[in-house]
């Protein structure tokens, strides 16, 4: 008979209240690592630690090169926009209402929210995966061990690059989403530009502008710490190299969207 | 010149155990023993990349156990580090990679930093590579870079982890003497890791055994492979029968 010491018995499964509070606890951990992780970056800044070349270096990668991708995505932001209102406008005849209707919603949340999404996936996801090589690779010990200081040298310009550019590409693609509504307004409905960007241009105030970007300054900051935390975390060889991607894309939308949460709420 | 007293170290369970070492200067000492007995860790506690959870670490007579990262600097300017992995930054050519320490030091001037760049990669018999991207070389070419850049500065410490790891024996053999060489003319302190012992040993002044986290042996080279010692006695001979 087995006794309570036999090594043969199985072990024990785990009760769903364990596999919950170990659940909790590595979310915790996680948050708790990145808190510390923003606030060693925060340190940082006063007075500023920062590499200027790697910044520069950074700030082209992360802007530039997404370009494309985030102009392609508000464009056709821009156009779904208006094939959803289309049925409600031509319904009501509210031809003037389109353009704030777009403007409004463009500039507040979707323009915001999508392109940030769009910047993790390419922009974290590949700073996770870049700094998670140079961890497991031991590239990181071994600037420490060359007396410079992987945050100042590695992270910062990341950090930096990532809030900057994706304040820079909110306001190019919040522009190429309402591109995107006008001429969809006009091949679609019928509805002239003019029409369009007077009901923006009268309806729309400089605040929901604001209000856009005050919230994509947050979600760099949010896209930034995850996926440097994710990538300076990585264990367990080029394996750990992918589930740190995943885990950072993953982080850093529900970060984005926490913070939209409160963000829509406290800036309303 | 290096000194553990008493050091532990534990992960997920403990990998150093009450560890006590001397390296003399001038020194070149050979750290052997299975895998996962310490050696590596051992490493990084020397400059600062981990803290022991016990004990004291010694360099040049100054306890660097409690620096900060910022204290840990001016030590860790006195190191050269061979990684296990090579370490070389995917995002410098090779000449930059060699380079890198010099400029961290304040050497500006670029026709002394293409001098010494130079004159490294000719002593690892990689003349003309400057230019060369890290990501295009050879496991031993990069082994040899690492070496280069470990060795750039002339470090009063050189610590070497696994430096012929995953080389083919003659590449291994010229590693382990251009390592000696080098050791001779800079009059460095050196610690090297290796679990190519056959050849460790054919350069080595002195040689320390891990075994299960606990230095079970610190002696000549001579002593060494005289040892009684049942485990070092299995493990130098590469005797397939005994405690290990």
């Amino acid at each position: 008979m087995a006794s309570p010491t036999d090594r043969s018995s199985p072990p024990r499964e785990e009760s769903l209240a364990e596999e919950l509070g170990r659940e909790v606890l590595s979310v915790a951990a996680q948050a708790g690592g990145m808190t510390v992780l923003a606030l060693r970056l925060l340190r940082r800044l006063f007075p500023p630690r920062v590499d200027g070349p790697e910044l520069l270096r950074n700030l082209h990668k992360m802007g530039v090169r997404s370009l494309p991708i985030v102009g392609v995505t508000a464009l056709f932001t821009g156009a779904i926009m208006v094939i959803q209102a289309g049925v409600l406008i031509r319904r009501y005849g509210a031809d003037g209402l389109l353009g704030w209707g777009a403007g409004f919603a463009i500039l507040r949340e979707v323009g915001p929210i999508l392109i940030a999404l769009m910047f993790s996936g390419r922009v974290g996801a590949n700073t996770t995966a870049e700094l998670g090589t140079m961890t497991v690779t031991e590239q990181i010990d071994a600037l420490s061990t060359l007396a410079i200081d992987p945050l100042s040298y590695l992270v910062l310009p990341r950090v930096l690059a990532m809030v900057a550019m994706l304040f820079i590409l909110t306001i190019y693609g919040d522009a190429l989403a309402l591109v995107g509504a006008a001429f969809t307004g006009q091949g679609l409905l019928g509805i002239g530009a003019r029409t369009f960007f007077n009901g923006l241009v009268e309806m729309v105030k400089a605040w929901d502008l604001i209000n856009g970007l005050i919230k994509s300054v947050g979600f760099g900051v949010i896209i930034a710490v995850a996926s440097t935390y994710y990538g300076l975390s990585v264990t367990g060889g080029a394996p750990g190299v992918g589930r740190a991607v995943n885990a950072g894309v993953v982080a850093s939308a529900t970060g984005i969207f926490i913070t939209d949460y409160f963000s829509t709420y406290i800036l309303r | 010149m290096l000194e553990l007293r008493g050091v532990s170290k534990a992960f997920a369970g403990p990998v150093l155990r009450d560890v006590t070492l001397q390296v003399p200067k001038g020194c070149l000492y050979g750290l052997v023993g299975p895998g996962a007995s310490g050696k590596s860790v051992l490493l990084k506690l020397l400059v600062g990349l981990l803290k022991p959870d016990a004990g004291r670490i010694l360099v040049a007579g100054e306890d660097v156990t409690d620096l900060d990262e910022i204290q840990l600097h001016r030590v860790r300017q006195r190191f050269g580090f061979l990684f296990q992995n090579y370490a070389l930054f995917d995002f410098l050519t090779v000449g930059e990679n060699i380079a890198f320490p010099l400029r961290q030091l304040g050497l500006t001037d670029e026709d002394e930093l293409v001098r010494r760049v130079a004159e490294r990669l000719q002593a690892v018999a990689l003349s003309g590579f400057e230019a060369r991207a890290p990501g295009g070389l050879s496991g031993g070419q990069k082994k040899r870079v690492g070496v280069a850049r470990a060795t750039v500065t002339r470090a009063e410490v050189v610590l070497y982890d696994e430096p012929a790891a995953g080389l083919d024996p003659v590449t291994s053999q010229k590693i382990f003497d251009l390592l000696a060489r080098e050791q001779r003319e800079a009059g460095a302190t050196v610690l090297m890791v290796s679990s190519d012992v056959a050849r460790l040993l054919t350069v080595t002044d002195r040689v320390g055994m891990l075994y299960k986290g606990r230095l079970i042996f610190d002696g000549t080279t001579e002593e060494a492979l005289g040892s009684r010692h049942p485990v070092v006695k299995q493990f130098l001979h590469g005797e397939p029968d005994g405690p290990i």
